[in-house]
């Protein structure tokens, strides 16, 4: 018998081993400090370590149950990227809070979650990390349990997370029935022949399964509330990390084990996908318009760009999922940068109104810039990396290269860019109140060194990724033809 | 080595708004210094690339920027006849426009850096050749816009500004999907595996003619919300009324010849058969925006909402040059964007004046004026005769053209008498400046505002306005400095489209 090579999962064994640690480290110590300086190391260890497996190429996979390439390496770093602006965001966030050594342990439990998400090539993977990160956010967002807000959007999210766990596993178990394998592989093979009603309901349990982790409309209603009653940082974490697993776990399951196979239920499926996409998008940019609370404002900003990213899904093409990859990734810098601006004006208790942004250009000069390069990147103003993301997603619905030009989605792609044009409006709102109206004080603010590191982080690989895009579109290829292969 | 003056040119107004950008404080009074330092270079290198240029060598740059297996995305820049025109109009009113703006006491840093922003994004539409490029300057100019509007516009700024962002950006979009549809079908027919951007790749295609009339629409979309034509104008006047002078000035006199300028450069260009299609559609919104602009300034009461309808109904002018498809229907088209620019920047800073100086722009409440501020008065007058088309002056140059065009293709066409719509206009428009030029100089003087206080043109206004005036009688007696340079672009598209 050979041993399993333990090393192709290593990213996910330190971060597991460190929250593991981390509570024990805590309970002995007592130093606040501590908890998340070592989760903290433990993430770049985790990244470092990631960063050698890119260097070598290393591939493989692990009892078959979690693959290495391209996808699963980028996604896996993606995800430390998320851990790694959510903790520099919490280091302050929680300083006058308890239990350090479990809001640190459940962050990182969460990110090895997603992680094992990006590396799974089985049902039972998926699931196993899915499960991981949702049972630790549960938690998180509960974490300041005394305040009523927290704990009513807790609640109400275990309730639907609950839930779609179950509808999620039954579609699983339902896969498994038709297909007698739970292998993504095996179902691409077996799949084609055996299209049932049984499949049918079983994506139809998948899509509404994950299609809450990753805010489709109709079940997206958690979310806006969810944001709002949590902190900021799992804020962040939800909508730039969790999210993202959502859609790591459908593309594994649909591009692999459905589109892959070219099985006839396939086109049903793109057809609902793009439905799907038109009205989340809608909902989720018109609904935007009306907030007046800017984490409920983002929450919804965050439902838009889950419709954007669900074209994907519809499109099914390897230009598509480049644009699709290419999107998560600036996504996760634009919003996570938005929301970080958000956690640092919670911090120093400046209230999370639209209205109480006014003036911020005058009152933290830096912070509006930011806040403004971020908004205006998730507008798709060029030349920032939103723009970039969403010329090379929505142009895919245009077509591909070297394919015939035109087709049946062409109508997705005015919808996404009326969409986009709506999500201006609310855009430029904001940057309104920063900019041209006045502050009623002239009190300038002062933002911790932990959230200005991960603000402008984000800031410059915004602007980065916008001026020279190139590296970042070749690792999406790279990981798209991993994917799809 | 001019190579590097096109991103030079380019790029230096950026420059100026970080640094400008950064003179706060107590350094706030050296903004306006960055600002003239870093439009003056632009202006430098414009008029030597002018003395340098060769009609038959294009200036190029082109440098390699986003190659992967999917996506070829090159730096191109590209200045022939019609660019250079363009750029040496960007460079000259953004000068003047920091001159005039001399005295701008609210948040100066700012100001100066958002012209200068600006400044970058109009030159790099006007000087890119690659789809991609093109649109980034495209929507990096609006942005600067909007900020202009909204801090330092009038009464109604928030809602002005809004509008302005939202069209435009709208009408982007939709000439984006344009782009997309065009490097797809370049590259399923051409059977690339690489989507290109570059214009020179995609003109070479020949597309098919239904493909061709329907994106055709979409691009013309794209750049007729920007001209703006009726019925997509309506961002215009709000805009116009509610932006500071600079803005109004930049907005009229440069980023309305954007669309001109797209239209010209993509639509004839790429798509010969979608634009003989569209021809008659084109020609009767050409129509209509001339004669509704020229109605609707007979309506106004705001001296400046009234220069807002006419440059409606002067880039309908344009547009009806382009729209005849001949040579020197889309010379003459070109050559009223030139002219076009230097006018309205002259009216525009005069409505900035009144406003400013006097309080109200309101024609009823004027009167009088030349009596108070004579020099003032002389401008107008010159603004006033130079927009109506007085001969000798650089408008009456590209009107006459593009009304010779017009009448030559209705007589190809069978119906001459179209020209009439177009004559009556002229009426028209001398009649609302006259009228309008009667009502706020002359007469005896207003008892409506308190003009006792007033005083006439300042030093950096004057100058400001002397440069433009000389160059508009300048170019209306030796038009053939702009049209030689414009005319052998026009007359190889119109060769083009003459086939088919």
């Amino acid at each position: 018998m050979t041993f399993p090579d333990f090393t192709l999962i290593a990213p996910q064994l330190i971060v597991l081993a460190a929250a593991l640690l981390v509570p024990g480290l805590y309970f002995l110590t007592k130093n606040d400090k501590l908890a998340g300086m070592v989760s903290l190391a433990a993430v770049v260890a985790s990244g470092l370590y990631l960063g050698w497996m890119m260097l070598e190429g290393v591939e493989g996979s692990f009892l078959g149950v979690y693959a290495v390439d391209d996808f699963s390496l980028l996604l896996t770093g993606l995800f430390l990227i998320v851990a790694l602006l959510v903790l520099l965001a919490s280091l302050k966030s929680v300083e006058r809070d308890r239990h350090h050594g479990e809001y640190y342990a459940l962050l990182l439990a969460a990110t090895a979650g997603m992680m094992f998400v990006a590396c799974a090539e089985d049902l039972i993977g998926i699931f196993v990390g899915v499960e991981l990160t949702s049972i630790s956010s549960y938690a998180l967002v509960a974490f300041r349990k005394n305040d009523p807000r927290a704990a009513e959007a807790a609640v109400k999210y275990l309730v639907i997370g609950g839930l779609s766990t179950a509808l999620t596993l039954y579609g699983f178990s339902l896969l498994y029935g038709v297909t007698q394998t739970t292998s993504l592989a095996g179902i691409a093979l077996a799949i084609g022949s055996a299209p049932s009603a049984a499949l049918y309901i079983s994506m139809a349990m998948l899509i509404a399964g994950l299609g809450f982790k990753i805010t489709t409309v109709p079940f997206h209603m958690w979310a806006p509330d969810v944001y709002e009653g949590a902190t900021a940082p799992v804020a962040t974490f939800l909508a730039v990390g969790s999210k993202k697993m959502g859609f790591v776990a459908l593309f594994k399951v649909f591009l692999i084990g459905f589109v892959a196979a070219q099985a006839t239920v396939v086109s049903d499926m793109q057809y609902l996908f793009a439905v799907l996409a038109a009205i989340t998008m809608t909902v989720g940019n018109i609904v935007a318009l009306s907030q007046t609370n800017m984490k409920r404002l983002l929450a919804y900003s965050s439902i838009a760009q889950a419709g954007y990213l669900m074209m994907v899904l519809a499109i099914a093409t390897e230009y598509a999922v480049i644009g699709g990859l290419f999107h998560m990734i600036t996504h996760v810098f634009m919003k996570g940068g938005a929301f970080i601006i958000v956690a640092a004006l919670c911090y120093i208790s400046m209230g999370e109104k639209l209205s109480d942004y006014k003036g911020l250009a005058k009152r933290a000069p830096i912070l509006a810039f930011s806040m403004l390069i971020f908004l205006f990147a998730l507008a798709g103003v060029p030349p920032l990396a939103g723009f970039v993301s969403k010329f090379v997603l929505f142009s895919s619905a245009v077509g591909s290269p070297g394919a015939e030009f035109g087709g049946q989605w062409i109508w997705l792609v005015f919808v996404a860019v009326i969409n986009s044009a709506i999500s201006l409006y609310y855009y430029a709102r904001v940057v309104k109140y920063m900019y041209v109206d006045e502050a009623e004080t002239e009190e300038r603010i002062k933002v911790p060194m932990s959230f200005m590191a991960a603000i402008v982080l984000c800031l410059v690989a915004v602007i980065a990724i916008g001026l020279y895009p190139e590296p970042v579109i070749k690792l999406c290829e790279a990981a798209a033809a991993a994917l799809l292969a | 080595m001019t190579d590097y003056l096109l991103s030079l040119v380019l790029f230096t107004p950026l420059v100026g708004a970080v640094i400008a950008l950064f003179m706060a404080g107590d350094k706030l009074k050296y903004a306006r210094w960055v600002a003239l330092v870093f439009s003056a270079i632009p202006l430098a290198i414009s008029l030597l690339l002018v003395a340098t240029f060769d009609k038959g060598a294009p200036f190029t740059h082109s440098i390699g920027w986003i190659e992967t297996s999917v996506l070829k995305i090159q730096y191109l820049l590209y200045i022939d006849g019609l660019s250079l025109v363009m750029v040496l109009l960007t460079t000259l009113l953004v000068f003047l426009v920091v001159l005039f703006s001399w005295e701008e006491k609210e948040r100066p840093n700012f100001f100066f850096s958002l012209i200068l922003g600006m400044q970058t994004g109009l030159l790099g539409v006007f000087m890119a050749a690659d789809y991609f490029l093109f649109f980034i300057f495209w929507e990096v100019a609006l942005v600067p816009m909007y900020f202009l509007i909204n801090i330092w516009g009038g009464p109604r700024r928030h809602y002005a500004a809004i509008k302005f962002f939202i069209y435009t950006h709208v009408s982007s979009l939709v000439m984006l999907i344009g782009i997309f549809a065009l490097a797809f079908q370049a590259a399923s027919i051409e059977g690339w595996t690489q989507l290109s951007f570059a214009f020179a790749d995609i003109s070479g295609v020949a597309f098919a003619q239904g493909f061709q009339v329907l994106v055709f629409g979409l691009l013309f979309f794209g750049f007729a919300v920007k001209m703006p034509v009726v019925p997509f104008h309506t961002w215009l006047p709000d805009a116009h009324v509610e932006a500071p002078t600079a803005g109004s000035v930049l907005l009229a006199g440069v980023m309305l010849k954007m669309g001109s300028y797209g239209i010209i450069r993509i639509c004839l260009d790429v798509l010969p058969e979608g634009a003989v299609a569209w021809q008659i559609p084109m020609i009767i919104i050409a129509l209509v925006a001339i004669v509704y602009g020229a109605l609707a300034c007979i309506a106004q009461r705001d001296l400046k909402k009234m220069v807002a309808f006419s440059s409606i109904s002067h880039m309908g002018m344009v547009l009806l040059g382009l729209a005849t498809l001949s040579d020197i229907g889309i010379a003459a088209g070109a050559f009223q964007m030139f002219a076009h620019g230097l006018i309205t920047a002259v009216l525009f800073m005069v409505c900035g004046i009144v406003g400013h100086n006097v309080g109200t722009r309101q024609i009823p409440l004027l009167g009088g004026l030349a009596e108070k501020m004579p020099k003032y008065a002389a401008f107008v007058m010159f603004g006033f005769m130079a927009s109506l088309g007085l001969p000798g002056l650089v408008g009456f140059v590209a009107e006459f053209n593009i009304l010779v065009a017009f009448y030559d293709w209705g007589l190809a066409e069978g119906i001459v008498w179209v020209i009439i719509i177009a004559l009556a206009s002229l009426l028209l428009t001398a009649g609302y400046y006259l009228w309008a030029m009667q009502r706020s100089i002359f007469g005896p003087l207003t008892d409506k505002v308190d003009v006792s206080k007033v005083h006439d043109v300042s030093v950096y206004e004057g100058v400001s306005l002397a440069v433009l005036c000389g160059l508009i009688v300048l170019f209306g007696i030796w038009p053939a400095f702009a049209w030689d340079f414009i005319f052998p672009v026009a007359s190889d598209l119109a060769a083009v489209l003459g086939v088919i």
